[in-house]
């Protein structure tokens, strides 16, 4: 990653591009470069160092360094995480909100998302939402990644301005698709009738059967650029040499890509994936925007319903345990992200010894 | 066809693709700037008008009487937790980067897990164990909430561009005398200037653009940011579009400003980051 982007540092355009795709991707991105291509020459820097232990007084001062952030991560991730399983498992209600703790109720919670028939549509929504967003933010991501990396015209324009849907913060996104996607005067409806596509509005946000699709199209729109500019960037690294030689070995387009680029590519395919995964699984600005949820919970998503049952139902217990369900669905990736982030773990002193 | 005719339609074509690719990108965002300027009798016509069409203030001096109060405690939150990340963040991660602990390992792993945590999680809890400790529907409970998602991603960030530092240059200031504390704030500190503009400003975006825990931890009455401001012209069967536009593209100002103002902070900072991190 850090070649093309030294050499596009001349670039205004490019240089914002890059800078976007870290501040999305931050450390996961870096982490992975750092895995592949610098993890030798950081390891001879710290080495150079060993040798050298660390003085009580600077053993102090790293403490000293190291305190705020310890305390935040124990009060804003820790506890909060430690908490929510405590109440999956308490007997709650609007009375007991004042207090810290609520009655003892065993598995009751589990046992109500497990028979809850919006709870299960939830967590089949949110498999369904998660799995379609994916794909649907891949192959467009890729495709522009993909034609981004030719020379012509715009190229450079392209790849500046594909970043835009971040600028919104995600409930202006949500109510501009709920605007563009309505029934009447609605952008969508107005542009598919005027082409002569259809010759009835579609009810893209109230038809039960169409919601859940308008929120993946709203998603994806979302997703693209985060897809474009990291499998970009991936592009970017792929040494000229390999592309000339399979293309003098008369390889076809179609099979430079798969035989030849996807491979080389693929450790950031992953992460990218396994990112826009914990990204997708998260959502909820943008349906609480678009369809609250309805029409008739059909576009309920784990959080919007876990959000519905704490704070529109006052039952935190349910929510809290709806919300683990959500947590272990994240956490799966816990292991897959830090094996693929192990770059980074390996440049701190502890993994080397 | 020649092979050079038939590359130039090629290129074309790709133009093309970008093209409209980038009408699908900017679309959205085009269709917030002409209907915030639409009459009210305009946006429930049942007709949708590609371009401006009797253009109005209306909306402009509605948003602005109700919701300057929302700007303002938006921009309170967003550098609130701005200066909260770099509070936490940058001397987290000086020590993660240049001094050699057992716990780094701990502590780099756990920020990368913190990542992942669902923030509707994170909301639940914190709402019940802010109203126990008596912040919530207060400044700094949103702010420490809001703080979840910028953190770890700083710190992450910021240990990468520490690594991108020599080590010699705080050896040869521990050498001169200086304490530990001195050199961070005397010599690190000013190096890394831009990573840490870069830092308060994607933390800021974080903080402006919240609406989650604006919606959980506070109550709606007292303090109310600009993103839950535009969710009450949300009616269950008429939305004030004429208000919800206007204020949206309030919302969307400050990313726009600070994208092009301090691009090149955010370039430099987050490229050194990357190039050795």
């Amino acid at each position: 990653m850090r070649g093309p982007g030294r050499r596009r540092l001349g670039n205004g355009g490019a240089v914002l591009v890059r800078a976007n795709t870290n501040a999305v991707a931050g450390a996961p991105a870096q982490s992975v470069g750092a895995g592949q291509g610098r993890g030798g020459a950081h390891a001879s820097g710290v080495r150079k160092a060993r040798g050298f232990t660390l003085g009580r007084r600077q053993q102090v001062a790293a403490w000293l360094f190291l305190t705020p952030a310890v305390l935040y991560i124990l009060f804003a991730f820790a506890l909060p995480i430690v908490y929510n399983i405590m109440l999956s498992f308490e007997q709650t209600s609007p009375a007991t909100i004042a207090d810290i703790t609520a009655p003892f109720a065993g598995l009751a919670n589990y046992r109500f998302i497990l028979s809850d028939p919006t709870s299960q549509m939830a967590i089949i929504h949110t498999l369904e939402f998660t799995a379609g967003s994916l794909i649907g933010q891949f192959i467009i991501g890729f495709s522009l990644a993909l034609l981004f990396t030719l020379r012509f015209p715009g190229r450079t324009l392209g790849r500046s301005l594909i970043i835009v849907p971040w600028l919104l913060p995600l409930i202006v996104t949500g109510l501009i698709f709920r605007f563009l996607f309505q029934l009447e005067g609605g952008a969508v409806n107005q542009l598919l009738m005027d082409v002569g596509l259809v010759h009835q509005p579609i009810d893209w946000l109230d038809d039960p059967h169409l919601a859940l699709g308008t929120v993946l199209i709203a998603n994806i729109w979302l997703g693209v650029p985060f897809f474009t500019l990291l499998l970009y960037s991936a592009l970017q690294d792929v040494p000229v040499q390999v592309k000339e030689a399979a293309l003098i070995d008369g390889a076809s387009a179609w099979q430079r890509l798969r035989l030849v680029i996807v491979p080389i590519i693929l450790p950031v395919i992953e992460v990218t994936l396994l990112l826009g995964f914990v990204f997708t699984v998260k959502v909820f600005d943008l349906v609480i925007a678009l369809t609250g949820g309805g029409p008739a919970n059909t576009t309920q998503l784990i959080t919007t319903w876990s959000y519905n049952l704490s704070f529109e139902q006052f039952s935190f217990g349910e929510g809290a345990a709806l919300n683990n369900v959500l947590l272990v669905l994240a956490m799966i990736c816990a292991p897959l992200y830090l094996y693929m982030s192990r770059g980074s773990l390996r440049l701190s002193s502890g993994a080397e010894k | 066809m020649t092979r050079l005719q038939r590359s130039r339609a090629l290129r074309w074509l790709c133009t093309l693709a970008t093209v409209a690719a980038l009408v699908i990108v900017l679309f959205p965002v085009y269709a917030v700037i002409v209907a915030s300027f639409e009459s009210t009798e305009t946006l429930f016509s049942g007709t949708y008008y590609w371009l401006p069409h009797a253009a109005t203030l209306d909306n402009y001096r509605m948003v602005i009487q109700a919701q300057s109060g929302s700007v303002l405690t938006s921009l309170v939150v967003g550098v609130g937790t701005a200066v909260l990340a770099l509070v936490v963040a940058v001397p987290a991660a000086y020590a993660l980067s240049k001094y050699r602990l057992r716990v780094t390992v701990v502590l780099v792993s756990a920020l990368l897990v913190a990542q992942i945590v669902p923030s509707i999680v994170l909301a639940t809890s914190l709402f019940i164990i802010f109203h126990w400790i008596h912040i919530v529907n207060t400044y700094p409970g949103l702010i420490i909430a809001d703080g979840t998602y910028a953190i770890p991603f700083s710190i992450l960030v910021l240990r990468a561009f520490f690594f991108s530092l020599p080590n010699d240059l705080t050896q040869a200031a521990r050498v001169d005398g200086a304490s530990e504390w001195q050199t961070f704030l005397r010599i690190v500190i000013p190096l890394a200037r831009s990573a840490l503009i870069t830092i308060a400003v994607f933390a800021f975006l974080n903080g402006w653009g919240d609406f989650i825990f604006a919606l959980t931890i506070l109550n709606g009455a007292t303090i109310v940011p600009i993103t839950l401001g535009i969710y009450t012209y949300l009616g269950n069967y008429s939305t004030q579009w004429g208000a919800v536009m206007a204020a949206g593209a309030f919302a969307m100002v400050p990313a726009a400003v600070m994208l092009v103002v301090a691009q090149r902070y955010i370039a430099s900072g987050l490229t050194a980051g990357s190039v050795v991190g």
